[in-house]
């Protein structure tokens, strides 16, 4: 069985290296995209299985760029997956009308990241 | 015969003299009735009414005519006549009146009070008035006063040419004339002080309504200027006067300018508003010096200074300039003029007054919103950048931090290999560092959003003291490795409580983890909760270091660790801060009783508990074997609590797999009730993570869920699968199966 694609949109670059590596460790296909922009044409070239998408973007927003996926060749099956810095209720009930399938809560947990990111692949259709 | 004859002639002569009698007295009432009758109609003109007393006199008493005189100062003056009165001798008296004195029967009788006659005026030595007798050729004269309240008001006269005195009944007649006469004054009098009256009324009313108006217009949120407008125009208009203007006094250029004015052509104002007003040596500038009203009745004879020449080459004539002061400060001048000479009444001066304070008013009030106004805007904008300032260095310093609290994890979970122990306690010195930053900021930001009141309270039902074990447990490990023991104490009378649960735990926490900070090795921390009515007190107490007695109010401020040992011991500074102000958003209040050395008791108490005999029963027990329930459906919690209610069991309750997995970890229950459709992580991956863990592997777990997936539960090592919805006797047969029960 070829590993799971993930899609990690994420302008900070530590960051991204962290969630790359510590997906890339539990053993999943790291795609990368430092905007929303990257993320769509990575997205079209190569669809993932699960998409983490940061929600402050420059360029177009974690919210458009959900939107425009959604129309495009990634359509409603793959999961897309909020990163927030705000642990807010407004904030996560935004990103839920946003039309995320869940959010994780900045600042990631290593320990948990990889059980979180299975649940939302495994967790579709539940 | 002769006898009775003589008696018929007296008795007919008696008769005649009677039926004489008889009919003057028909007369004289007549004419009485006729006095009164003009009195009633009087209302139009009294007057009519003195010259139908003077004229009854004359015919009434067969005099040659008559005169009614009235004082005026401290003479007499011919005020009617009636009969023969030459007219020059009415022109003659005009400039040589009457004098109160023995000369005239005028004189007499008004200084006598009664009524006087002389028979011949030649012949009587002390009569003074030869020249009026040689123009009116009156030989007999006779004179009553006129008395109104004790006070000679005037004098009823009459004359005959011929010496012919006046009897005794034409005196008496004249009397009561003269009586009439009086009560007629009176009454011109009246009318007269009642006109006056009435005209001061209206001119009183006008007043009022004008400066009622002024003063409604002041009190508006009208422009100045309009305002100004309306204060000039009613003050020209009350004044009767033909133009007026509002000069306000610019501090910086020492100097007054036009700001309202009425009766002004546009010429006029333009030629005003081009001129500069100096302080120095002019009209408007030495009313404001003076701080009094100062008036030219003629521009054409007076000094003129650039604005008066002005207004004298635009016609107006003359001016009254009244101070606009506010306190000490000259404010403007208030300017009237009129296109004709003349003085202005002192009446004006006072009335000009009142509406200069009430112009002085309107600047200053104008001034001070304009102030107010501005810094209200600049204020706004400074908050606004401070709420956009924290809110982007929030996310800009989380960022950053998310890779520190992150990699330092990765290397201490040996992710990519072994490290050292040195390198591992490092790592763990930056991992704390960074945790410390970012519950730093996150105070930070909390404190912003209640100091923007953008903090909302969510409010929900929950178990108090469920709340305070999971806050006990949280700490417990910290306490231990201290020896400190910490107890809770939750009255029976103390259930469910309706408020924002995040926010209680987070206050609680603050306080119990502060309580544990400042107690030395070996204390005790104690939170207790008691119910005050609906309201919940809770109290945490220590037996740390205490708070003196200045510091207790300081130590809610930001920043503030009151000495209480803060060097030891780190925190945000910012954690009493907010939590006082999350306990007064929460309609409540937070309070501190400290004993230095002996310790502190931090108390807070908030609304929201059910009247006393609706609330749920505490189901606690001290210190029995802990639960934990994992579950997002708060129903479903409040059930299984409630079937756990009389079992030697302590719940304790999480509401999504992250939440649920932290506090196993921290409490090591005796067994963990989980669902597995959760937010954040599901409850498969809660199982697996408590199995993969050597600290967690051996904790039983009781999935009770809607998924029908016994064999994966079965397969991650669960140890007893339920299918909502679950039964009392299920739970308990379960637990008891895994030996928590």
């Amino acid at each position: 069985m070829t590993p799971r694609r993930i899609l990690v949109v994420e302008d900070n670059p530590l960051n991204l290296k962290l969630v790359r590596d510590v997906l890339q460790f539990a053993g999943y296909d790291v795609v990368e995209a430092h905007s929303g922009e990257e993320g769509l044409r990575v997205a079209e070239e190569d669809p993932p299985d699960l998409v983490l998408m940061d929600l402050q973007l420059p360029g177009i927003d974690g919210t458009e760029t959900l939107r425009r996926l959604r129309q495009g060749s990634l359509g409603r099956n793959v999961p897309v997956v909020a990163v927030t810095a705000f642990a807010m209720a407004e904030d996560r009930e935004r990103a839920s009308l946003a039309g995320f399938d869940g959010y994780i809560e900045k600042p990631i947990s290593v320990r948990a990241l990889p059980g979180q990111v299975d649940a939302f692949m495994s967790g579709r259709g539940q | 015969m002769s006898d009775r004859s003589e008696r018929t002639s007296r008795v007919s002569r008696a008769s005649v003299r009677q039926h004489q009698e008889l009919r003057q007295a028909r007369y004289q009432s007549k004419a009485s009735r006729e006095i009164l009758a003009a009195l009633g109609r009087s209302a139009a003109d009294p007057g009519d009414v003195l010259d139908t007393v003077v004229d009854e006199a004359t015919r009434l008493c067969g005099a040659q005519a008559a005169q009614l005189f009235l004082l005026k100062g401290d003479m007499f003056r011919l005020s009617r006549v009636a009969g023969e009165t030459p007219q020059e001798y009415r022109d003659y008296l005009e400039d040589h009146p009457i004098a109160r004195n023995r000369s005239s029967t005028v004189g007499r009788s008004a200084e006598d009070r009664h009524t006087h006659q002389i028979r011949d005026v030649l012949e009587d030595p002390d009569y003074g008035r030869h020249d009026l007798q040689r123009l009116a050729g009156f030989r007999t004269l006779l004179s009553t006063p006129m008395i109104l309240e004790d006070e000679v008001v005037g004098v009823l006269s009459m004359w005959r040419t011929d010496v012919k005195p006046f009897d005794d009944r034409e005196r008496e007649l004249l009397e009561e004339f003269a009586v009439e006469g009086a009560i007629v004054l009176r009454h011109v009098d009246l009318m007269r002080s009642l006109e006056s009256r009435g005209a001061e009324l209206a001119s009183k009313v006008a007043q009022l309504e004008a400066l009622r108006a002024v003063g409604e217009a002041v009190g508006s949120s009208l422009d100045l200027d309009e305002v100004l407008d309306r204060i000039v125009t009613n003050a020209v208009r009350l004044t009767e006067t033909d133009g007026g203007s509002i000069m306000e006094y610019d501090e910086s250029s020492d100097s007054f300018h036009v700001r309202a004015a009425f009766g002004s052509s546009p010429d006029l104002l333009k030629q005003l508003r081009a001129i500069t007003i100096r302080r120095e040596s002019t009209l408007v500038g030495r009313t404001a010096l003076e701080n009094q009203p100062l008036e030219l009745c003629d521009l054409a004879e007076a000094e003129l200074d650039p604005h008066l020449d002005i207004l004298f080459r635009d016609g107006w004539r003359s001016v009254l300039a009244v101070p606009m002061l506010r306190g000490d400060k000259i404010v403007g001048v208030l300017v009237i003029r009129r296109r004709s000479t003349g003085t202005f009444p002192p009446e004006m001066r006072e009335l000009l007054q009142t509406f200069a304070t009430q112009s002085a008013l309107a600047i200053v009030n104008a001034r001070l919103f304009r102030e107010l106004e501005t810094k209200t805007k600049e204020l706004e904008v400074a908050s606004r950048h401070k709420s956009e300032f924290l809110a982007s260095m929030s996310h800009e310093l989380r960022t950053p931090l998310n890779a520190v609290i992150g990699f330092s994890e990765v290397l201490l979970d040996r992710l990519f290999g072994e490290i050292n122990e040195r390198q591992a306690e490092y790592l763990r010195d930056i991992w704390n560092s960074g945790r410390h930053l970012l519950d730093l900021l996150n105070d930070i930001l909390d404190l912003s959003k209640v100091e923007a009141g953008q903090m909302l309270i969510e409010p929900s039902r929950f178990e108090v003291g469920s709340v305070l074990d999971w806050a006990m447990a949280m700490l417990r490990e910290r306490a231990t490795l201290h020896a400190i023991t910490i107890t809770v104490q939750v009255a029976a009378d103390v259930g469910v409580i309706e408020a924002d649960e995040r926010k209680f735990k987070q206050v609680v926490l603050n306080l119990v983890s502060n309580a544990v900070k400042f107690t030395p090795d070996g204390g005790s921390v104690s939170i207790t909760a008691c119910r005050e009515g609906t309201a919940l007190d809770v109290t945490v107490t220590d037996t740390g270091i205490g708070v003196p007695p200045e510091d207790q109010e300081r130590i809610f401020e930001s920043f503030q660790q009151g000495g209480r040992g803060a060097s030891k011991e780190e925190g945000t500074g910012l954690g009493l801060t907010l939590s006082r102000r999350i306990v007064t958003l929460m309609g409540g209040r937070m309070w501190l009783k400290s004993t230095p050395e002996v310790g502190s008791t931090f108390g807070f108490s908030i609304p929201g508990l059910p009247e006393l005999g609706h609330e749920v029963a505490s189901s606690r027990h001290g210190d029995l074997p802990v639960v934990v329930l994992v579950d997002d459906d708060r129903v479903s919690l409040d059930l299984i609590c409630a079937y756990l209610d009389g079992s030697p069991i302590q719940a304790l309750r999480a509401g999504d797999g992250v939440e649920g997995l932290e506090l196993i970890r921290k409490v090591l229950p005796a067994a963990v009730v989980l669902d597995i459709k959760l937010p954040r992580l599901d409850g498969w991956h809660v199982l697996a993570e408590l199995k993969a863990d050597p600290v967690t592997v051996e904790i039983p777990v009781v999935i009770a869920s809607v998924v029908d997936d016994q064999s994966q539960g079965m397969a991650l090592g669960a140890d007893v699968y339920l299918r909502k919805p679950v039964s009392r006797d299920q739970l308990l047969d379960a637990l008891r199966s895994v030996g928590a029960l």
